[in-house]
């Protein structure tokens, strides 16, 4: 019987074991611990935090009361000026109330929900046809398309960035939200399309031709056979690619960061959590916590699909 | 309803895979094109374009900075390929002996893969911290390594290498995934054969385990090379002054002096290249 | 119920033609089964019917209309896979009434037709579970179930059986025979196993390279094959094939004359003079041990056969034994004493011996090379 190890190999194991361990969960374990610290206990290497500082989370998930920012005594003395407007006046406090909020968690957690599922959705949809198509109905030219998505699954995001952007200009979708909106989703789908198409049509491959001739014997169309016997079996990995799809779009940094900079109430979190980075407002644990936030989605996801998923990838292609 | 089943097949096929295709070749194969004509033009953001011809990919040839990022590229690609090779062999090699709780350790080291960048990058930024980060504190205050605290992140020669120990630490799981699938699929009576034939463990290791595992290998870096050609947002959110040709291509897009026609004729090149890969991959690797 | 007519059927798949020219019919009601090995293209056939390939020549008639160029799902036609394919999301019941619930039968029929079928094949305890927790043999019925409740016009059997063990599958043939009976459901049933074939069908067709050989009931098929392929496919162990010449009076095998003894035996077409060369064909089950043969009956004779081997299998023995320098398969019953390596002289029945031809392997008395003069 090979692997039997000594004593000595055991414990130069675990050795090894606890170092890559270490590797991987350490900067997850950093980031959970500077979440939970005060500003005091930063510099401390100890990842026990001192003094328990829930204060982060509070405000991100707007639990606590909002600290009130003071109005300075120039801009109240500005404000008593009664040549200004209402709107004007209304304008200036503004200011003071949005910092007040500077890091709406929610708000970004819900737009990028929402831009993801529907990513995630519409390429899911697209997905299931055409995966459909190219797996199990025969036609001409199905093998140059199915060549042709991998091809293009492995065409990344930043080629396509100056004309995707160009093309959005041109027909005026760049200049307004929902444009911009519409333009993120298109690219979100593009994205996951041609994984989505491979990693289904992978699996559908794996079902017995017979069950659809058996519906078609059954009275079924093609279409019936599709909803009625494939989909039903194959519900598992339709949750695996919806899953990873929304995982990219979740993920996605840059096309959020070119389409959707000037319009800070669309942020995505990527592009709320950099934008938080590098603004007046970093603080450390702040960022941290904002990051746990951001995580955990994703973690509960992939405990979710971890079996499915880690086997689609392997049998059905990657794309990062 | 006078059609046959091949050609009724055939219709629904077509009309099933037509959204995709749609989408598709309007999305990315247009732009594709789209980015080899914009490449020939001073793309104006108001405006019409002005044709220029070979401009663009003139001043680009001239350029310094080009080199310098090309250069920064290369060096990015050589580190993170080989890292996250090596070290997704190792880890692949150690989860393939038999331990205690080892479903969950191979679940647990895939978290950094899965992890969003934008939700660990500022970790990593912490941990790096000049005033804060624990990596000053061992070197400085421990191992007493160097006298003075460094900013590894701010200095571009030294982010360098961040970036590529973060690529590693985020990419080795995706390939430590798909080299054990491999391993696990390796008839063990091959082992035993060898071990009698007097094979010991590092004998087994390149007599029977690399072998086999080698066309993954091959496949790993090919497409690391591929997806790393491209990579933008872990390098931009680290460390935004290393200037990968990713990150120079953003910079020279839309910052500064916008030049959309410049940045394009740097897709067009980047994407060049990247075709090469592709067409060696699929030819040489996938053997089609 | 209805009749099925296959009129000259080709198929080709790119260029290359797997069926040729084939022409079947079924009566309302027959029970047809087609055989062959692998690859002879009785499971294209039967796809052909189904409508789940197209027909590339030729006519598929069902019930005097031609179906070519209708779909599966309007041909009333059930079909019992080789892996049953069952839906697997799906329970007993659901997989039984899915058909229905397609044609849009109404509940009560739904319901009574379910319940008679459940009956029948004594599915009643399992409607319940799904495909996954059931038997070989319960899946099976299932798959019959499903068929069999649609009422449909003809039901298409591709190797239903070739998954069970021996066991069970003989338990199945009858099974599927009695309720065929109890139906009377127009039936072409696909296998390559010939015991299946002989046991099962009202009629059987025989195939191979895509061209039908003979068909006829089972007994016609086994007594009167019309071509070596069908006498050694037909019948196990296969028939015996010895190069024999042929006389107008006596056939010689291996320098001995056995002669014809009554006229009806003997070839009424011309021979040569030097004799015909052929390949004699007899079944190792009508050989007789000379000792226990009937001294009364016209029994022909091979003698000095040398014994290589016996198998013994209990009431028969199975033995290979030598004439001069070919070999033959011979099953005797138990009361031969001899042993391997002794000599035996072997009988047997002129009239269950065949005649093939050398060149086309047809059987030469039933497809005579040329006719007598007056």
């Amino acid at each position: 019987m090979l692997g039997k190890r000594t004593l000595w190999q055991n414990c130069l194991l675990a050795l090894t074991l606890g170092v890559v361990l270490f590797f991987c969960l350490f900067p997850f374990i950093q980031i959970l611990s500077t979440s939970l610290k005060h500003q005091f206990d930063w510099g401390n290497p100890s990842l026990i935090p001192i003094k328990l500082n829930l204060k982060a989370y509070q405000e991100l998930l707007g639990l606590g009361k909002g600290a009130e920012v003071p109005i300075p005594e120039t801009v109240k003395r500005l404000l008593d000026n009664p040549l200004l407007t209402k709107e004007a006046k209304e304008k200036i406090l503004s200011r003071y109330r949005s910092t007040r909020d500077v890091f709406p968690f929610p708000r970004f957690f819900l737009n990028t929900f929402l831009l993801s599922v529907t990513a995630a959705g519409l390429s899911l949809l697209l997905a299931v046809f055409g995966a459909y198509a190219f797996s199990r109905l025969r036609f001409k030219g199905r093998s140059v398309i199915r060549r042709s998505i991998l091809f293009v699954y492995m065409v990344g995001g930043v080629l396509l960035m100056v004309p995707l952007y160009q093309m959005s200009v041109k027909v005026g979708l760049a200049g307004t939200v929902w444009g911009s909106l519409f333009s993120l989703v298109l690219i979100y789908i593009i994205q996951t399309l041609p994984v989505s198409l491979y990693m289904l049509g992978n699996y559908f491959r794996t079902i017995p031709f017979a069950l659809e001739e058996a519906a078609a014997t059954d009275g079924c169309s093609r279409i019936q056979a599709l909803f009625l016997i494939i989909l039903p079996l194959s519900v598992p990995m339709l949750i695996t690619v919806f899953v990873y799809c929304f995982m990219i779009a979740w993920n996605e940094f840059l096309f959020a960061f070119v389409f959707l900079k000037q319009y800070h109430d669309f942020h995505t979190l990527p592009l709320a959590l950099q934008s938080l980075f590098v603004s007046k407002n970093a603080i450390w644990d702040r960022i941290m916590a904002a990051s746990m936030l951001t995580l955990s989605p994703v973690i509960l996801c992939f405990v979710f699909i971890m079996r499915n998923l880690t086997r689609g990838l392997t049998e059905g292609g990657v794309k990062e | 309803m006078d059609i046959s089943v091949e050609q009724r097949e055939s219709r629904l096929g077509w009309k099933l895979i037509a959204p995709s295709i749609g989408v598709i070749g309007l999305l990315i194969i247009y732009p594709i094109l789209y980015n080899v004509y914009l490449s020939f033009f001073d793309v104006k953001l108001t405006g019409a374009n002005l044709f220029v011809g070979f401009a663009n990919y003139e001043r680009l040839l001239k350029d310094t900075a080009y080199y310098s990022s090309l250069f920064t590229t290369v060096l990015y690609l050589f580190g993170t390929v080989l890292g996250t090779t090596v070290v997704g062999l190792f880890v692949a090699l150690l989860m393939n002996l038999h331990f205690p709780f080892r479903n969950v350790a191979r679940t647990v080291i895939l978290l950094p893969y899965f992890a969003p960048v934008i939700s660990v990058v500022f970790g990593w930024q912490f941990i790096f911290d000049p005033v804060n980060g624990i990596y000053n504190h061992v070197v400085v205050e421990m191992l007493h390594l160097s006298g003075t605290r460094h900013n590894l992140i701010g200095d571009p020669k030294t982010a360098l290498l961040v970036v590529i120990l973060f690529d590693i630490w985020k990419h080795f799981p995706i390939s430590y995934l798909l080299i054990i699938s491999k391993l696990q699929s390796i008839n063990r009576d091959q082992y035993e054969a060898a071990a009698m034939d007097g094979c010991g463990p590092i004998g087994r290791f390149f007599h029977i385990t690399l072998p086999e595992i080698s066309f993954v290998l091959g496949t790993l870096v090919i497409l690391r090379l591929m997806w790393n050609w491209n990579k933008f947002d872990e390098v931009f959110l680290l460390a935004p002054n290393v200037e990968t040709l990713p990150i120079f291509t953003y910079y020279t897009a839309f910052t500064g002096i916008i030049d959309q026609g410049m940045a394009a004729s740097i897709s067009v090149i980047n994407f060049l290249i990247l075709s090469g890969l592709i067409i060696f991959y699929v030819k040489k690797i996938l053997k089609w | 119920m209805a009749s099925l007519k296959l009129k000259n059927i080709h198929k080709r798949f790119g260029s290359v033609e797997v069926l040729h020219d084939i022409n079947l019919e079924i009566k309302e009601g027959e029970f047809v089964v087609l055989v062959g090995p692998s690859g002879c293209g009785k499971s294209t056939t039967l796809r052909l019917i189904a409508g789940l390939e197209d027909i590339t020549e030729g006519e598929v008639i069902i019930n005097h209309n031609v179906v070519n160029l209708l779909e599966p799902q309007h041909r009333n036609i059930a079909m019992v896979f080789q892996n049953y394919a069952l839906y697997p999301h799906k329970n007993v019941r659901e997989n039984i009434i899915f058909g229905l619930k397609m044609a849009k039968v109404s509940r009560d029929i739904m319901d009574a037709r379910l319940e008679k079928v459940a009956k029948m094949l004594e599915l009643q305890d399992f409607l319940d579970r799904k495909p996954a927790q059931l038997s070989g043999g319960q899946r099976q019925r299932v798959a019959m179930g499903r068929a069999i409740v649609r009422d449909a016009d003809v039901f298409l059997f591709d190797e239903p059986l070739s998954n069970l063990d021996a066991k069970l599958r003989h338990q199945m043939r009858s099974e599927i025979k009695r309720i065929h009976r109890a139906v009377q459901t127009t039936t072409l049933y696909v296998t390559h196993d010939q015991v299946e074939a002989m046991t099962m069908g009202d009629r059987i067709v025989v195939m191979k390279e895509g061209v039908i050989e003979q068909q006829g009931t089972p007994m016609e098929i086994y007594l009167k094959p019309s071509n070596t392929f069908v006498a050694t496919f037909i019948g196990s162990p296969s028939m015996n094939l010895m190069d024999a010449k042929l006389f107008p009076e006596h056939v010689e095998i291996e320098g001995q004359r056995i002669h014809f003894k009554e006229k009806i035996q003997r070839p009424d077409f011309l021979l040569p003079k030097e004799g015909l060369p052929i390949k004699l064909g007899i079944r190792p089950d009508f050989f007789l041990d000379e000792n226990f043969a009937s001294r009364g009956g016209s029994l022909a004779k091979i003698n000095y056969a040398k014994i290589d081997l016996i198998e013994p299998l209990g009431f028969d023995k199975e033995l290979d034994v030598q004439v001069g320098t070919q070999s033959l398969k011979v099953r005797l019953d138990l009361r031969t004493t001899a042993k391997e390596g002794d000599t035996i002289n072997l009988c047997f029945d002129m009239e269950r011996a065949h005649f093939f031809d050398i060149k086309t392997d047809k059987n030469l008395f039933i497809h005579p090379p040329i006719r007598p003069q007056a």
